[in-house]
C-alpha cells in the first residue's frame, strides 16, 4: 500500500515537473551527479543501480531532495557541491536518477531516453527491460540519419556509438564544430579516459574549477593571462615556495609581418608570469631582434611559438592577439596614389 | 615535415571522438606494454596551481609529449612528477589510477593540439 501511494506521489511530481525538467535533469546529472554518483564515489548511490536506491526511495521524494540540496552527513555535498544549481534543476536530477533505478517504472509512461553512450552495467541491473524497449524504439529513427554517413565512408560506424557530428540533421549548422555541450566534459565522459576505472572518477571536472575564471573564445575556454593578471589563479612560481615571485620582463618585442596583416607584438611580461627565460631562450628562440625565422606553417606544426601555442597555450586561431599593432599605411604608397 | 604530418596523421587516427579537454596530454611511452592504462596529464589542473615554468624548467620536462622518458622508478626517485607526487607537495605514487586513467591503447598526444588536427581535421572519415 505504502508502495502504491509512492508510486503515486512520485507520478505525480514527475508530472508535474514535466519533459523540460526530465531534459534539465539529465544534463545536471551528467554535468554534476555523474561524477560520483556513476561510478559510487564515496558510497554514493550508484546511477541505475536499484539495489542503492530502494531504500533511500522507501525513505520518500521529498527526503531526497532534501538531501540533495543540504547535502548529508554521509558525504552528500550540497547540490552536489555545485551551490549556483537553482533548486529545480537539483531536484530534476535527483527525479532523472529515481527513474533510472527502478524509479523506472513508474515513470515508464515518459519518453526516458538512455543515459550514457555507454551504458554501465549496473544500469541494466534487473528493472527496467520495458522502458528500455520503448527507448529503443523512439531513438531509434533519431538515430538513423547520423550514422549513415558514417558507414558510408568506412567500418568505423561502429567504433562511432556517439557521433560527434551532425547528431541531427545533414544540412545542419556548424557541422564539423563541436558545440558547446561537447566542451570541458567531465573525466568519464571525455572520451580519452576510462570510465570504468575508478581513479577516473575522483579526479575534478574541468568545468568545477573554470565556472569562477574568465572566458575565452579558444582552448580550453579559460583566459588564462587574464586569470592570472587579475589575480583569479594565484600558480606557484616555485615547486614547494608559495611566496616565490615571478621575475617579470615588462618588453614589448615588434615584429613586422609581411602583406596586410597587422604586425605582431610579442609581451615578454605575461610570458614572463608563467615561464623561465630558459624556457625559450636559446633552444627555441635566438635571443636576438630579427634573428628568429617564423612563419605560420612553423607554428601550425608546433614549433616556434607553436611549442605552446596550439597545445596548451591560446592557439593559432585567435589571429588577433598577437597581430595586434595595426600598421600605418605607408606615406609613400599614399602618395603614389595621389 | 611531411614525414611529421603523415606521422601524425598515423598517431592520431583514432582519437576522432575523443572530447577531452585541450592541452590534456595522453603518455602511453611504457603503460601499454606493461598492462597499466596510459597516462593522462591534465595541463589546465596544474596550470591553476603551478606556473608553467616549475614542471618546464625547474623540473626539466620538455615541451613535447612522450619526450620525456619518464618511468616508475624515476618517479619514486623524485625526479619529474615524483618531485610534488610524494605525499608531500601533492599525493603520493600508490594512487596509480589517477594517473593511468586513459583508455587502453590511447596513443601519445597532446589533446585537441593543431597538429592533432591538421593531421586529422575533424569530422573527416577515419583514416585506417
Amino acid at each position: 500500500m505504502k508502495k502504491l501511494q509512492l508510486i503515486a506521489s512520485m507520478m505525480l511530481g514527475l508530472a508535474a515537473a514535466g519533459s523540460a525538467s526530465a531534459d534539465s535533469g539529465k544534463d545536471v546529472y551528467t554535468k554534476v551527479c555523474a561524477v560520483c554518483h556513476a561510478g559510487g564515489i564515496a558510497a554514493a548511490p550508484r546511477f541505475g543501480n536499484a539495489g542503492d536506491w530502494a531504500p533511500r526511495i522507501a525513505k520518500g521524494v521529498p527526503t531526497l531532495y532534501q538531501s540533495a540540496l543540504k547535502g548529508t552527513p554521509k558525504g552528500m555535498p550540497a547540490k552536489g557541491g555545485n551551490l549556483t544549481l537553482p533548486d529545480a534543476d537539483v531536484k530534476a536530477a535527483v527525479d532523472y536518477m529515481i527513474a533510472a533505478a527502478g524509479g523506472a517504472k513508474a515513470a515508464a509512461a515518459e519518453p526516458k531516453k538512455e543515459a550514457k553512450p555507454e551504458p554501465k552495467k549496473e544500469a541494466k541491473a534487473e528493472a527496467k527491460p520495458e522502458p528500455k524497449k520503448e527507448v529503443a524504439k523512439e531513438e531509434a529513427p533519431k538515430a538513423a540519419p547520423a550514422p549513415a554517413p558514417v558507414a558510408v565512408a568506412s567500418a568505423a560506424a561502429e567504433a562511432a556509438p556517439a557521433p560527434t557530428v551532425s547528431a541531427a540533421d545533414v544540412n545542419s549548422f556548424n557541422r564539423l564544430l563541436k558545440p558547446a555541450s561537447k566542451r570541458n566534459l567531465p573525466p568519464a565522459e571525455d572520451g580519452i579516459h576510462d570510465p570504468s576505472n575508478d581513479g577516473t572518477h575522483a579526479l575534478q571536472p574541468p568545468l568545477a574549477a573554470f565556472g569562477s575564471l574568465p572566458k575565452s573564445f579558444a582552448g580550453n575556454r579559460v583566459n588564462w593571462v587574464e586569470a592570472i593578471s587579475t589575480g583569479k589563479i594565484k600558480p606557484r612560481y616555485d615547486r614547494v615556495d608559495a611566496t616565490a615571485e615571478p621575475i617579470i620582463m615588462d618588453m614589448n618585442v615588434v615584429r613586422e609581418v609581411k602583406g596586410s596583416m597587422p604586425d605582431v607584438v610579442y609581451p615578454h611580461k605575461q610570458h614572463t608570469q608563467w615561464l623561465d627565460c630558459s624556457n625559450c631562450h636559446p633552444a627555441i628562440f635566438t635571443p636576438q631582434k630579427g634573428a628568429n625565422q617564423i612563419s605560420m606553417a612553423a607554428i601550425l606544426l608546433g614549433e616556434k611559438c607553436g611549442v605552446c601555442h596550439g597545445k596548451v597555450a591560446f592557439p593559432v586561431s585567435e589571429c588577433r592577439l598577437c597581430h595586434s599593432k595595426k600598421k600605418d599605411l605607408a606615406p609613400s604608397a599614399q602618395a603614389t596614389a595621389k | 615535415m611531411g614525414l611529421l604530418l603523415a606521422l601524425a596523421a598515423v598517431l592520431f587516427v583514432d582519437v576522432q571522438d575523443a572530447q577531452a579537454e585541450y592541452g590534456d596530454v595522453v603518455i602511453n611511452n611504457h603503460s601499454d606494454g606493461a598492462g597499466m592504462r596510459p597516462v593522462i596529464f591534465p595541463h589546465w589542473f596544474h596550470r591553476v596551481r603551478f606556473a608553467c615554468k616549475v614542471c618546464h624548467a625547474d623540473l626539466g620536462f620538455k615541451f613535447k609529449a612522450g619526450g620525456n622518458d619518464i618511468n616508475m622508478v624515476k618517479i619514486i626517485d623524485g625526479q619529474f612528477c615524483g618531485a610534488c607526487h610524494n605525499g608531500e607537495v601533492a599525493w603520493s605514487v600508490e594512487n596509480c589510477n589517477l594517473c593511468h586513467s586513459a583508455k587502453p591503447g590511447t596513443p601519445t598526444q597532446v589533446h585537441e593540439s593543431t597538429i592533432q588536427k591538421l593531421a586529422q581535421p575533424v569530422g573527416a572519415p577515419q583514416k585506417k
